[in-house]
């Protein structure tokens, strides 16, 4: 069935087009705060951390507990009136539970066969994707769950195009936690120990990093990362289910591989440009905006095989 | 030797315990499924799995008919034995749950299932066994075409899809209409499908369709083309955890034209998840209204709430309704008799009930009214009601 060529052809105008282009913003920052993940891990290990959107699940479920006790319920036509310190400590409770989650995830899985094969620790990734995929739906329920209203939605105007507020905290928030995760990386000791393994494990190690240390940081940053991500989404899109991770993972995954796997000014560009090629193809045809957005990223890496940021003339898995 | 010796014991239990039970059958008097004071009606739903909510619903509003119904004298003079099956949301076990109820417990009739998938697998059995199969919710056109045993008590997708059209056009006098349907669900683009007929019949214009994928939880890029499209009314046939999420992001970029819909918005989560005032003004199409002030509804409606605490689902009453129909279809037959109660539900009419007054058709489905609502704050409100006639 093609519904949508049955319809006649709406006018495309510039405006039209930079709407999309601003969806596609607002769609690519959470693909992007979660390929950073992927990028992060990968740039150390080498390894696809395919548990990686699951952890994403978990920290909209990490906010979504505390978000339910804390039980504001607006009465009808009544602004929801949260004090802002009460959504940062959700954001927060929620990056350190997923901190830990993903410090637990590498120990437990991960540190054991860090010298084994490769295959053996990407297939023990989607066996742990699976476990906390499977575990959600005991735990939490496999029924959609509503987040509380805890922000007023309503649309902004910026010129030409039309945002809806939740959508600007999210691309403001995306774009503060970003730039911190890149200064961090760049500028501090840790940071500075986190590359150095990413260049040469070994060689890191002679020189007095504490490898497992760095390691389980850069999980307990990718994970938080994903939190916010989490909890953004949840409060802009309230439905959350255990396999909510599964698509999401997957689109931040390719993001990650777009803008360069071991970039992180790469994962957010990869993030960024699969958000808007997906909106803006969507302005002719959602059923197939997908689809077309892939042949880009095909296309994409045919000719830079490495990613656009990516560094070439690494091994890859 | 002393484990052979237990084995042996719980074996010749098991013997004696059967061959009483086949002297309990022989017993009975002569009919299938009855008793000298039972009669026998199975009952397969889900109340476990994906649509737990749905079978629990049906399943609560059955024993709420059987309890009223034995507590005042049963079917003539007889009291229903409910045997009930959890066919726990998977289509296979329709099959299996269908050949215990037909040849372990011999029912007289069955009732079942709310998914078409269930339905369209326990349809066979009881068409080879010659039991009568009544379902309650099973929207799916096919299932009634597995046999002449096989009924329903529901409207159909098509006549739900047209009635939305209907009020669309003729109520609410809207011109421009924009779709937006879940691609992966067949309930969606048939409702779709329909409205869209329909409404184009009626000299409206579908100015945008647009589609989305299941588990979507992102619908700007869509709401964005159809804001452009500038539609006076939206056709949302979805279920109710995607209409929250649809009327939220509709709302918040500023769209504030009625959405429309049909029965799967119908949840006590719709308004929660949507949030306060986002679906006001609002319409979908429903089985049945509790603001229906017919003596049948208001004595339902409180028998429920007493019951459960809650306020009664759309397949609450139809499960409900499914037991007064079986009752009414043994009363007309004037006999325990299968192809007797057969030829009665295939002939009823006018039956006055919960989810409407009906009758069913020549190909054995429900010809009813559909009830539109309209959301005003926590309510659904009844507008009016869409007779068969109106759409055809």
């Amino acid at each position: 069935m093609l519904p949508l060529l049955e319809t006649e052809a709406t006018h495309v105008s510039a405006q039209l087009i930079l709407q999309q282009v601003a969806n596609g913003i607002a769609k690519g920052s959470v693909y992007a705060l979660i390929a950073v993940g992927y990028t992060m891990v990968y740039g150390v290990l080498q390894l696809i951390n395919f548990a990686h959107g699951e952890v994403y699940m978990l920290g909209a479920y990490f906010s979504y507990y505390p978000a339910k006790w804390f039980g504001y319920v607006p009465e009808s036509g009544e602004k929801p009136k949260v004090p802002l310190y009460i959504i940062g400590a959700l954001f927060v409770g929620s990056m350190a539970a997923c901190a830990a989650i993903g410090m637990l995830i590498e120990r437990l899985a991960y540190r054991p066969l860090r010298n084994s094969s490769r295959l053996a620790a990407l297939i023990t990734a989607i066996g742990v994707s699976l476990f906390l995929q499977n575990a959600g739906q005991m735990v939490f329920g496999a029924d959609p769950k509503g987040f509380p209203v805890f922000m007023d939605q309503h649309s902004v105007s910026l010129g030409p195009i039309e945002l809806a507020n939740t959508k600007l905290v999210i691309i403001v928030v995306a774009a503060v936690m970003m730039t911190g995760l890149h200064l961090f990386v760049q500028k501090t000791k840790p940071g500075a120990a986190m590359r150095a393994c990413s260049f040469d494990m070994r060689t890191a190690r002679l020189m007095g990093v504490n490898v497992d240390r760095t390691v389980a940081m850069t999980f307990a940053l990718g994970s938080a990362m994903a939190a916010v991500g989490g909890v953004l989404v949840a409060m802009d899109q309230p439905r959350l289910t255990p396999l909510m991770g599964l698509l999401m993972g997957l689109k931040a995954f390719i993001a990650a591989v777009l803008g360069g796997i071991g970039s992180i000014p790469g994962a957010a560009l990869g993030g960024l440009l699969l958000g808007v090629a997906e909106s803006v193809v969507g302005t002719w045809s959602t059923t197939y905006a997908e689809a077309v957005a892939f042949i880009v990223l095909i296309l994409v890496l045919l000719v830079k095989p490495s990613g656009l940021l990516g560094k070439s003339g690494r091994e890859k898995v | 030797m002393r484990q052979a010796l237990t084995l042996l014991i719980a074996l010749g239990a098991v013997l004696a315990l059967s061959l009483t039970a086949c002297k309990k059958e022989e017993n009975s008097a002569g009919t299938s499924g009855v008793t000298d004071d039972t009669v026998k009606i199975g009952l397969f739903v889900s109340t476990t799995g994906a649509y737990a909510t749905f079978g629990t619903d049906t399943k609560n509003g059955v024993d709420l008919a059987v309890e009223e119904i034995n507590a005042t004298g049963g079917i003539k003079g007889k009291k229903i034995d409910l045997k009930f099956q959890d066919t726990a949301s998977k289509p296979e076990e329709g099959g299996s749950a269908a050949e215990k109820l037909a040849t372990q417990e011999n029912v007289l009739v069955a009732m079942g299932a709310v998914a078409s998938g269930i339905s369209l697998s326990a349809a066979p059995v009881f068409q080879r066994s010659g039991i009568p199969m009544v379902s309650p919710s099973s929207t799916n056109p096919t299932v009634t075409q597995q046999g002449d045993q096989i009924f329903r008590i529901c409207f159909l997708d098509d006549f739900q899809g047209a009635s939305c059209a209907v009020f669309a056009r003729k109520d609410l006098k809207k011109e421009k209409a924009a779709i937006l349907m879940n691609q992966d669900d067949a309930y969606s683009t048939g409702l779709a499908k329909f409205f869209k007929a329909k409404f184009e019949a009626l000299g409206g214009t579908i100015v945008k369709e647009e589609s989305f994928k299941k588990d979507t939880s992102e619908f700007n890029t869509q709401i964005t083309n159809i804001k452009n499209a500038a539609p006076d009314i939206i056709f949302v046939p979805a279920y109710y955890n995607d209409v929250a999420l649809i009327g939220k992001q509709f709302r918040s970029q500023g769209v504030d034209v009625p959405l429309l819909g049909g029965d799967g918005w119908e949840s006590g989560k719709l308004i929660p998840n949507a949030g306060p005032g986002t679906l006001d003004g609002c319409y979908f199409g429903n089985h049945y209204s509790q603001a229906d002030d017919r003596e049948v509804v208001k004595n339902f409606v409180a028998n429920y709430k007493k019951k459960y605490g809650e306020a009664p689902s759309s397949l609450a009453a139809l499960g409900y309704d499914d037991v007064y129909v079986v009752k009414k279809a043994i009363e007309n037959a004037g006999a325990f008799d299968r192809a007797k109660i057969r030829e009665a539900l295939a002939g009823l009419k006018d039956f006055e009930g919960v989810t409407g007054k009906f009758s069913i058709d020549e190909n054995r489905n429900a010809r009813k009214p559909i009830s539109m609502l309209k959301i005003e704050g926590e309510k659904f409100n009844l507008v009016r009601q869409i007779q068969p006639e109106e759409v055809e």
